[in-house]
């Protein structure tokens, strides 16, 4: 009975203590245990910022407060010991005995992946530039120039950005009588840039359009145009803009200037379908010189233009066939919704699509069928489609292989799944050209069920299975 | 970063502390030339690595400035069919390290300075370019300077390789920074930087200096009573390093973190075990010294006169 008052009191002690350190922290380590409080009081905020600390995921948290502590147990914490409303949990610390690796970035790395890539903008519905002095433009044989303009004194000057993996030995600017130029190819699109003055990095004071670079400083921001927005007359009016699906139909965000009988504005679109409509002086007009309008739910009239690739479709034969349509991911699988139409001996249907990865199937008379001219396959929800890529930006081989009867390809753009790319036949090889997102990709061939690597590939790198991955570096600008 | 070496164990007394050395094959300092007083250097980020542009043969590529790295080290993706010098399965210790071997380059260069021989070593470096999506050709290890001094500017992203006068010394007209916030003096082991610290004026302890580490490390068992008195930030389970099924992470903050004579506060640290990296430095370690050190300020390392100086300090 003593044994027990001592052990109480000493158990309300404890609890006291715990409380009063609870208002500091709630997060300690003591005796190779690492120690948390949870205090049923607090806010659920305050209780998932400790929880995130302590290591417990899960989002049915707030579960804790109900005295449900499954979440806490399954992160391997033991509660110790419970007051009114401050609980303890223990865990212990077992660094001692982990086997940590022995180089510190197999654990720095690991701890904290990089999202996206930074140093390469994530890609936008459209872009206006925006200079207090032109300092980069396209030239009329299409490249862009970047002009720094001074720096006389200069030894060298780079230009470094997206568009040549950010370089620091190379991207000489050539020195002219007013600054330093330099000529660039470039895909309509986003991009960030520097300039590296005698290796001192500087952005580009005269372009307002800037994104925080993750450290200390700005990369500037350049849009290669893609599209000019053309509206005949209306010479009268004193204000025209532009405005659409692509900005949320911001009226007063791209104005058109004014040229002799007529008014335009360039900017960069990115690709797929786009509605808008002009403003001339605070009244909507559709555009005249585009016969493709829809009409939206309010009434409006909306001018219609589709950017991107022509991706012809063609069924050959089926002479008989009343109807042949092509549906895929890109119409949602409409079946009664693109016609292919009878030209000579084939039909055809020539779209516009976003560049990216497709299955389709044709449907003729009613009757599903994959392309018969293309041995390319995905499988989607245990359908096999046929597979086409808009606007591919690589093409994967395999020579030889041809008693093989499946070919596929996985890797890092599709989570490794396994069945969904089947290679398909062309000459001597096995090919499928892919829209693969940028940056490194990992990928295998499976040849009738084998996994191997890419035996006209050098590069690979050891995987958890020690049979290596393949490895290519997707370039946006390629 | 550790890189990785065939080592045989030794022990020596610095400062009054014994330190298990381990000694490797010796490899004389390469042979470097370059038309430069200070060579200036663009610094490209990646998280938290600083990424200078070098060429080997005719290929340019990124390389981690890796104080943490004795030599220059080849990622085993690009550089695979190098000649081999010696085979050696180095490190071995979780079998993360499997078949890193040795080789010999010839014409490497940073942009105008050139080495007219190096010895490297290949090994996977795949985990650096999963984890930061970024092309890395490798690391350039210490030795690499080890007749310069070179100044980070953490700040501007710049690296400065100056060439040094007669004493050992940055020529005054070079010197790009003035009135250093923090001077002191370095050991340099088997190729790795140690700076002696000390926390909370009772533990001493040697750390290296690592700018591949993206985060301070410390050692927990030599730190256990230290770690009682720490913030504990966080706490996690990292599954899937290397050969290890999980790892059991603690992060921590302190103050009072003492080098040379200057005080840092609100230092982040990782509490780990640390064993098996004393064995890839080549030194039993206490420590590990990474970014969230050398972010305080503009730092210069003196590879002549073994002298590290930060200046500025940002908190």
């Amino acid at each position: 009975m003593k044994l027990t008052r001592h052990i109480i009191i000493a158990m309300l002690l404890l609890l006291c203590g715990i409380v009063a350190y609870a208002q500091q922290s709630n997060l300690i380590a003591a005796k190779d245990e690492l120690v948390l409080l949870i205090d049923l009081r607090s806010s659920k905020p305050n209780l998932f910022n400790v929880l995130t600390r302590a290591g417990v995921q899960g989002s049915n948290n707030t579960q804790v407060l109900k005295g449900n502590f499954s979440s806490l147990y399954n992160a391997g914490w033991k509660l110790k010991a419970k007051q009114k409303y401050v609980l303890q949990f223990t865990k212990p610390i077992t660094v001692n005995t982990d086997r940590v690796p022995a180089k510190p970035y197999l654990i720095t790395m690991s701890v904290k992946q990089t999202e996206g890539r930074p140093g390469y903008p994530a890609n936008v519905a459209y872009g206006v530039n925006k200079f207090s002095r032109v300092t980069v433009w396209e030239l009329p044989t299409g490249v862009t120039r970047f002009f720094l303009p001074g720096n006389a004194k200069a030894r060298k000057v780079q230009l470094s950005g997206s568009f040549n993996s950010w370089t620091t030995s190379k991207g000489m600017m050539t020195k002219t009588d007013s600054g330093w130029i330099s000529d660039i190819k470039l895909r309509p699109g986003i991009y960030a840039y520097k300039f590296i003055i005698n290796g001192h990095w500087i952005h580009d004071t005269n372009n307002a359009l800037s994104e925080h670079d993750g450290h200390s400083g700005f990369n500037s921001i350049y849009y290669r145009y893609n599209y000019t927005f053309k509206l005949q007359g209306e010479t009268s009016a004193s204000r025209v803009t532009v405005a659409g699906s692509f900005n949320k139909w911001n009226a007063g965000e791209i104005p058109l200037t004014k040229k002799s009988d007529y008014w335009q504005a360039s900017l960069y679109l990115h690709d797929g379908m786009v509605l808008y409509r002009f403003n001339v002086d605070g009244r909507w007009v559709a555009d005249p010189a585009n016969p493709t309008k829809i009409k939206d739910d309010k009434g409006n009239t909306n001018s219609v233009i589709k950017l991107g690739e022509i991706a012809t479709f063609q069924l050959n034969g089926y002479d008989d066939a009343r109807k042949v349509c092509v549906a895929g991911s890109f119409n949602n699988w409409k079946p009664d919704n693109l016609y292919l139409k009878r030209v000579n001996d084939t039909w055809v249907s020539p779209l516009i699509l976003t560049p990216g990865n497709y299955g389709y199937k044709f449907i003729v008379d009613g009757k599903w069928i994959t392309d018969p001219a293309n041995t390319c396959y995905q499988v989607e929800g245990g359908e096999t489609n046929s597979f086409v890529a808009v606007k591919p930006n690589h093409t994967f081989r395999l020579r030889g292989y041809n008693n093989a009867r499946t070919v596929r390809v996985t890797g890092t753009f599709n989570n490794w799944n396994e069945d969904q790319y089947i290679m398909g036949r062309k000459g001597d090889e096995w090919v499928m050209s892919m829209k693969l997102p940028e940056g490194k990709v990992l990928y295998k061939y499976i040849v009738d069920g084998n996994w191997m690597l890419d035996p006209g590939n050098k590069l690979w790198e050891p995987n958890e299975h020690n049979t290596g991955n393949s490895i290519i570096w997707v370039d946006g600008n390629n | 970063m550790a890189s990785c070496l065939q080592a045989n164990a030794h022990k020596v007394k610095v400062g009054g502390a014994e330190i298990d050395v381990l000694y490797y094959e010796p490899d004389p300092d390469p042979e470097t030339y370059g038309d430069f007083k200070t060579l200036v250097v663009p610094i490209k980020r990646a998280g938290n690595l600083l990424i200078v542009e070098a060429k080997i043969d005719s290929l340019t590529g990124n390389f981690v400035l890796d104080t943490g790295a004795p030599h220059l080290v080849l990622n085993a993706t690009y550089f695979r069919d190098m000649p081999r010098i010696s085979d050696h399965q180095s490190g071995g210790i979780n079998g993360e390290v499997a078949n890193t071997f040795k080789t010999e380059v010839t014409g490497f260069s940073i942009l105008d300075l050139s080495y007219r021989r190096l010895r490297a070593d290949v090994t996977d470096l795949s985990a650096i370019e999963n984890g930061r999506n970024i092309k890395i050709f490798g690391l350039l290890g210490t030795r690499m300077f080890s007749k310069f001094a070179i100044t980070v500017d953490i700040f501007q992203n710049v690296l400065y390789i100056h060439k040094l006068d007669e004493t050992g010394a940055i020529p005054a007209a070079e010197q790009v920074y003035h009135d250093p916030y923090l001077k002191t003096s370095f050991k340099l082991m088997n190729d790795v930087i140690f700076l002696k610290g000390n926390i909370n004026s009772t533990h001493d302890m040697w750390f290296a200096f690592d700018t591949g580490a993206e985060i301070n490390l410390m050692d927990y068992r030599k730190s256990k009573k230290l770690a009682e008195k720490m913030e504990i930030l966080s706490t996690s389970k990292l599954t899937g390093v290397g050969n290890n099924p999980s790892l059991q992470i603690i992060y921590a903050r302190f103050d009072n973190l003492l080098v040379g004579d200057r005080v840092f506060m609100k230092n982040r640290v990782m509490l780990t075990n640390l064993d098996n990296m004393g064995k890839a430095y080549g030194h039993s370690v206490d420590g590990i010294l990474g970014y969230d050190f050398f972010m305080r300020g503009i730092f210069t390392v003196n590879f002549v006169k073994k002298e590290f100086e930060m200046y500025t300090y940002k908190l």
